[in-house]
């Protein structure tokens, strides 16, 4: 059974804008999937949609069979881990206090007021930042850490959840190739050993070459490319990134002839 | 001929300059009569300002009295502490209410902030004097009275830093699947932490210097003894109680500009590890 | 699998000691022996609660007989907060060049100005109130003064501050042109804080209004001895209409200032 259904899922945001326009997929455990596409295609919509970050305006989005609703949204993100480009982990609060952060869903209120976990929490966490070897740094302040440091934080912290879904929305956008390749590849491990679904927004079809399981690409909110990263060939590449409105450059110009 | 200009474009002084101070001119003369502004009595008045401060320097002070001045003076500052301690209680769960991006429903929000305005709009004299009269005299009104306006600021000012706090941590902390207290106890509170404490601290500065003159409306403190002191014109006391006022304010002064400067400054290297 | 991996897990660094608890705790224990030291006992207002409410709903039938006195006495104290402020601006106008550590011409004056507007810092405005009534007479004159001279030591101490932010490089162009002293400050300080300065004003004048309705307890006029006058004589509907009246032009001020502040950014 696939891990993540979408079935003609669509979203409009508030200011009218259409994001995503009837997208339907089918994600299976233990893929790497990359989605690929121009700015504004909808990729970060998408995977927003995957963790209920965002509501659909239409169709629905199931994890592991169960279709996120308002109501069993903290349950489902149980099952869905996420890292995001700008890291987004707290600054001031120390390394292992972030990776615990993984832990707060299946805590009640009552004790993370008072920041206390449990023992098991703490083996968890320990053992999510060992494997992305970070242990020796787990009481700095996050803020201290460099950005590829950071980003091995946010996967530790995606991993202290144990997932079965790990959303990456480019990863390693902040980060230099040496950093990005670490994360990636640090991603890739992670997705073969526990046979976790990683599905990861990245710019660099070398990236995807290189790591990808699956290649999705998103065009004006729309799949125009599913299949494997052997077919991505240069001719299909150029359809993905495809603009269809001018460039704004080209209309000045005409303008400004216009008056000539 | 020496032809002076302003370097403006006409050469006359800047608009929003010139009609400010044009302004604020008008306002004083025509204000001058309700504050009875006479220069003749200012200058005249000001000789016996200074004979008056004078004398106070021309007098042992009373050493005797020193216990007595030490133990209200411990009094004052324990009212500002306890009303410190009350408020910032208070004004957490508030702020977190009236902050656009933590309130659970923005109408709550509006009304927590206009109340908080409404706590702060009147001085603490005002409500030491309401108080009084409502539980009888002692520290207890006047802490009530000080813990009321500083509700008052640090609610509006704890929502003030909640709001600027950057989104993405937040969104990084929801994302996985933390609930509604979860979030805000690990990814709002921390980041607004820094602003917390210098709000606090400013409050705290504020409430000292407030807690002096509490007692001239019998709510507790030294100002009761400071009131009898000018009234009945005990200098020998006078000094003490002025010199001891102004080191306890300098002192907390400097204390609290001492941990602002390490919470904003030296912060990150201290609680790193 | 994770159990496997459970066994060669690299060990964590030594845990540093988490002080919190341990202040917390000092704290709290603080606190408890400043309220066994007051004699405070919140249970009285537990169960006076309904006293209390009582007491409150005497305030519930405001009386606006008097209002004409009274807004005029509001006058008073705006007119008091007014004359305080610009008082206070120009003391501190005169005397922060000398607190901005960058600016001043020695350490010595530096210190010193320094020192001063700490102790108008730290004398309230009641008490220096106080004393200039009983040597200058009652009226709203030694109340404007002392909320001046008392005001006079923030917004000296702002504006310093102010100064001392303003880039280094400003000041360091004045002085490669052999500006002087004033010239300076009157080129490269001023106009790099003038927003500032003026948010800081417009806050010290709001301030100064509301701090002004008390000095009419120590006898320096204004709005505050109507008050202490009714409540003394338990007129509690007249002090409802005093207290609504001070609430009323103190909201709409703060508003007026806000706007005026939002405007300059
Ligand atoms: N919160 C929002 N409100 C309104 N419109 C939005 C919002 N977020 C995104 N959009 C719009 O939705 C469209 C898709 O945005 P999205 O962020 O999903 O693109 P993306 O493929 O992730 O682009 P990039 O590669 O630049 O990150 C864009 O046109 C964008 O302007
Ligand atoms: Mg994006």
């Amino acid at each position: 059974m696939a891990i993540i259904s979408t079935s003609h899922l669509s979203k409009r945001y508030a200011n009218g804008t259409a994001a995503l326009n009837g997208v339907s997929l089918a994600l299976e455990a233990g893929q790497f999937t990359v989605i690929l596409g121009p700015s504004g295609s909808g990729k970060s919509t998408l995977l927003r949609l995957f963790n209920g970050l965002e509501t659909p305006t239409e169709g629905s989005v199931s994890i592991n069979g169960t279709v996120l609703q308002r109501r069993n949204l903290r349950h489902v993100r149980r099952e869905v881990g996420m890292v995001f480009q700008h890291f987004n982990l707290v600054g001031r609060l120390n390394v292992m206090t972030n990776v615990l952060i993984g832990r707060l869903a299946y805590r009640s209120w009552l004790g993370s007021m008072l920041h206390l976990f449990r023992e098991e929490d703490f083996r968890i966490a320990h053992e999510a930042l060992a494997r992305v070897g970070l242990a020796e740094k787990a009481w700095v302040r996050a803020d201290q850490l460099s950005g590829g440091q950071q980003q091995r934080v946010g996967i530790a912290r995606a991993l202290a959840q144990r997932p079965r879904v790990i959303l990456a929305d480019e990863p390693v956008a902040s980060l230099d190739p040496v950093t990005s390749t670490e994360v990636l590849g640090l991603l890739k491990q992670i997705c073969r050993e526990d046979g976790i679904a990683v599905v990861a927004n990245l710019h660099q079809p070398d990236y995807t070459h290189q790591y990808a399981d699956r290649v999705i690409g998103l065009n004006s909110g729309r799949v125009i490319f599913d299949d494997a990263p052997g077919q991505l060939t240069d001719n299909r590449l150029q359809t993905i990134y495809h603009r269809d409105s001018q460039p704004q450059e080209t209309r000045h110009a005409e303008l400004a002839l216009a008056h000539a | 001929m020496l032809n002076l200009r302003w370097p403006t474009p006409d050469g006359r002084p800047p608009k929003a300059l010139w009609v400010t101070a044009l302004g604020v001119l008008l306002l004083l003369l025509v204000s001058a009569p309700l504050v009875e502004f006479n220069l003749w009595t200012l200058v005249t008045k000001a000789d016996d300002t200074v004979l008056f401060v004078g004398r106070m320097f021309h007098q042992q002070p009373e050493w005797e009295y020193i216990p007595q001045f030490a133990l209200k003076m411990l009094e004052t500052l324990e009212i500002a502490l306890l009303a410190t301690v009350l408020a910032t209680l208070i004004s957490l769960p508030l702020g977190f209410l009236a902050a656009r991006n933590a309130t659970p429903y923005p109408w709550v929000g509006q009304i927590v902030r206009d109340v908080a305005a409404f706590l702060r709009a009147l001085p603490e004299l005002v409500w030491a004097l309401v108080f009084v009269s409502a539980i009888g005299l002692g520290p207890f009104p006047g802490v009530l009275a000080i813990t009321v306006v500083s509700v008052g600021f640090m609610a509006r000012f704890f929502a003030d830093a909640l709001e600027v706090i950057p989104a993405g941590p937040v969104e990084g902390v929801a994302a996985h699947g933390a609930g509604w207290l979860q979030v805000r106890s690990f990814a709002m509170f921390p980041q607004a932490l820094p602003d917390f404490i210098g709000t606090l601290l400013y409050v705290l500065d504020h409430n000292v210097r407030a807690a002096t003159v509490l007692g001239i409306v019998g709510a507790g403190g030294i100002g009761f003894d400071l009131v009898n002191a000018i009234r009945y014109f005990e200098f020998e006391r006078l000094i003490i109680i002025i010199l001891g006022i102004y080191l306890a304010v300098t002192l907390i002064d400097r204390f609290s500009s001492y941990v602002r400067g390490q919470v904003i400054h030296g912060g990150v290297q201290r609680h790193g590890n | 699998m994770a159990t496997e991996r459970l066994v060669n897990l690299p060990a964590l660094p030594p845990k540093p000691r988490n002080l919190i608890p341990l202040w917390a705790s000092l704290l709290l224990g603080l606190c408890w022996l400043v309220v066994w030291h007051l004699d405070i006992s919140f249970q009285t207002l537990l169960w006076g609660w309904q006293d209390i409410l009582e007491y409150f709903s005497r305030y519930t039938s405001p009386d606006f007989r008097d209002a004409p006195k009274y807004l005029w006495l509001m006058l008073e104290t705006m007119a008091m907060g007014l004359w305080g402020t610009v008082l206070a601006f120009i003391i501190a106008f005169l005397l922060a060049p000398y607190a901005a550590r960058n600016l001043s011409p020695n350490p010595w004056v530096y210190n010193l100005t320094r020192e001063l507007l700490n102790f108008m810092r730290a004398m309230p405005d009641i008490l220096l109130a106080l004393i200039l009534v009983s040597s200058m007479g009652l009226g709203p004159l030694p109340g404007a003064l002392a909320l001046g001279i008392h005001t006079a030591g923030f917004l000296g101490k702002f504006f310093a501050e102010s100064l001392e932010r303003v880039e280094h490089g400003r000041y360091e162009a004045l002085d490669a042109v052999g500006a002087g002293f004033s010239q300076k400050i009157l080129y490269a300080g001023w106009p790099s804080i003038l927003r500032e300065m003026t948010g800081y004003t417009l806050y010290i004048l709001d301030r100064n209004i509301r701090t002004g309705a008390v000095l009419g307890l120590v006898g320096a006029g204004g709005i505050g001895i109507a008050l202490y006058d009714t409540l003394r004589m338990f007129n509690y509907n007249q002090a409802a209409a005093l207290l609504i009246i001070m609430l009323g032009t103190i909201i709409v001020l703060d508003r007026l200032s806000g706007l005026i502040r939002s405007k300059l950014h």
